[in-house]
């Protein structure tokens, strides 16, 4: 990697928020990249081990770093809180968020669910397809809107696991 | 009827090659793409991009539900599929009817006609339009043995419903109809979902000829001169070029006249290219197939016309009084267009995908390089290999040849294996300048000369 590109940079702080990482120090010829949960930190190792787990880790990535690139597609990526798991469009559709109009909901937020469960639907073309959690754990957020088009990988539900 | 907002359902050079056009005639463009092309020149250029599935074609690309949803959800009125994936299936121009958006292509019902080969031998048939001696559907061996017996060795068996060479075979004698019939049909059943074959003559000194035609639905077509396809590797098309040097005037006149009859007879609308064959040695010209999309060599078609085709489908899409008398358009000038394609000619023409880490293409007079590729891009491995077409112009053949070598000396990539060096030696043949060319001449003459060069 001599030059990375926006791409490059861009895939290294995906690759971050989906880590349970703290922190991440990478140097190359003529390069360095330094991300980090703590929003005090400024420079690699300035984040002391902690016994106490950070409550709300400041968000690394597109929505707060603004060097980050923007990507010239997609829908806007949401950050992922350390430890939480997100389950993701299987591919572009319609977001529904209950089987059928005046339903119940799948899932609301505080819900405990397994792997198994179906949290919400994509349709393609009247094609209906159910979304399962696969990871067991509490909902605690719905971040898309029943009837919004989803876009491939797009975050829908994000899941605490159980410990 | 006006298009607003038309939504680019391909990826690579041609989605560039679309946006552009759309742009110039004031559409919005919103591109679709898989999670592979995040990041391309086409998804950076349309004002809109939707990522609707990951890399495989399967799940994006060719998933006609998936693509018109995502036109439909993002307030697209009409749909360009480019060339290749989706643009010759009539489920697409289909679902695009039935959801409202206008499919900027052939009618469903042409696409389905002409894409089987032998309908579309029939209606150029009922057309007047002259064929290669041949056969309709053969089921059996023996049938095979009759059949070639009245057209006279050798013959070539193809594959009715699809081409590029799966389940084709040229057969000298008899005993070659019996040793490959029955594979030729379980690879043509494995490609195409149907094994059925049938029988041609086989043309020693053929050249490859095509008609650019765009019909307006009503009946009118106008053609934008021939093209000659003749260098080219296991049916793929490699250089391409217009007009064809080598035919006579007279002959050419009947070329496109066969061409505007066939689709004039069908009424149809939008780009469409008629492919003949060119029997050199009889000077005669016997009609292939109808290619109902945008080509990859259109370029040079606009080239020395002066016209651009992609505009003209988007207007005629529109329902617009759009095309031009048949006297406006003139062929003058020549163009010839290569393929750079990322692949390795020592490992029997592997793809080779991967990062370019430079990228300097020509440029200047006469030159025009068509390419979603760009220093740092990533070719990646799940597409056709094609990552730009160069295409120069010049006053006739002769200098059009000589720029075309200097253009391909000055192209420089660098990061992955690509034919520019097969290229450069093609434009270097003595034959290629003197135009005594065929078919199977790169295969022959050049490809054994130049793997040991």
């Amino acid at each position: 990697m001599s030059q990375p590109t926006a791409a490059d940079i861009e895939s290294l702080i995906e690759l971050f928020n989906r880590s349970p990482w703290d922190e991440m120090h990478l140097k190359t010829d003529g390069f360095e990249i330094f991300l980090s949960n703590d929003a005090a930190a400024s420079k690699p190792g300035a984040v002391v081990p902690s016994a106490v787990p950070a409550t709300v880790p400041a968000p690394v990535g597109r929505a707060s770093s603004g060097a980050a690139p923007q990507s010239a597609a997609g829908a806007p990526e949401v950050s992922i809180p350390a430890g939480m798991v997100a389950v993701r469009a299987p591919n572009l559709g319609t977001f529904y968020r209950a089987p059928k109009p005046g339903a119940p909901p799948y899932v609301e937020i505080g819900q405990q669910i397994t792997a198994e469960t179906e949290v919400c639907l994509i349709e393609v073309m009247k094609l209906f397809t159910p979304v399962r959690a696969g990871v067991a754990g509490t909902v605690r957020q719905l971040c898309a809107s029943d009837g919004q088009m989803v876009e491939f990988e797009q975050v829908l539900v994000i899941v605490e696991p159980f410990a | 009827m006006t298009i607003r907002r038309t939504l680019v359902a391909n990826r690579g050079e041609i989605a560039v090659r679309v946006i552009r056009a759309a742009h110039a005639l004031g559409i919005e463009t919103v591109q679709v793409v898989s999670a592979a092309d995040r990041d391309s020149l086409a998804a950076r250029l349309a004002d809109r991009t939707v990522v609707i599935g990951p890399p495989a074609s399967k799940q994006s690309y060719l998933d006609a539900r998936l693509i018109v949803h995502a036109a439909k959800a993002t307030g697209c009125d009409a749909l360009h599929p480019g060339y290749g994936f989706l643009s010759e299936r009539a489920e697409l121009a289909n679902l695009c009817d039935e959801q409202g958006i206008i499919f900027v292509g052939p009618r469903a019902d042409a696409i389905g006609s002409l894409g089987d080969k032998l309908r579309a031998r029939e209606i150029a048939h009922a057309a007047g339009v002259p064929l290669v001696p041949g056969t309709g559907q053969i089921a059996a061996v023996s049938a095979a043995h009759r059949a070639a017996d009245e057209i006279g060795y050798p013959v070539l068996m193809k594959a009715a419903a699809g081409g590029g060479g799966r389940g084709m075979f040229v057969a000298r004698d008899a005993d070659a109809i019996t040793a490959s019939f029955d594979k030729a049909s379980t690879e043509a059943r494995e490609a195409f979902g149907d094994g059925t074959l049938y029988m041609e003559r086989y043309v020693e000194n053929a050249r490859h000829v095509e008609v650019q035609v765009v019909g307006d639905g009503r009946g009118r077509v106008v053609h934008f001169g021939e093209r000659d396809c003749s260098v080219q590797r296991r049916y793929q098309k490699v250089i391409e070029e217009a007009p064809c040097a080598a035919m006579a005037d007279g002959l050419r006149a009947d070329l496109h006249a066969a061409a505007i009859k066939l689709l004039a007879s069908m009424k149809y609308l939008n780009a469409g290219t008629v492919e003949f064959l060119y029997d050199v040695n009889r000077q005669a010209v016997y009609f292939i197939e109808v290619n109902t999309r945008i080509q990859v060599e259109h370029p040079v078609s606009e080239q020395v016309t002066g016209f651009d085709l992609v505009q003209t489908q988007f207007r005629v899409a529109a329902g617009e009084a759009a095309l031009p008398r048949q006297d406006q358009i003139k062929v003058a000038r020549h163009a010839i267009e290569c393929r750079i394609n990322a692949e390795d000619a020592a490992r029997n023409f592997m793809p080779s995908p991967g990062r370019i880490t430079r990228w300097r293409p020509p440029a200047g007079a006469g030159i025009r390089v068509d390419s979603h590729c760009q220093d740092g891009y990533l070719v990646p491995p799940f597409y056709d290999s094609m990552i730009a077409k160069l295409i120069v112009t010049a006053a006739d053949r002769p200098s059009a040849v000589e720029r075309l070598r200097r253009a391909l000396a000055e192209f420089e990539i660098d990061g992955l294996t690509t034919n520019l060096p097969l290229l450069r030696y093609i434009a270097a043949e003595p034959d290629f300048m003197a135009n005594r060319i065929h078919t199977r001449w790169l295969e022959q003459s050049v490809l054994p000369a130049f793997q040991q060069s």
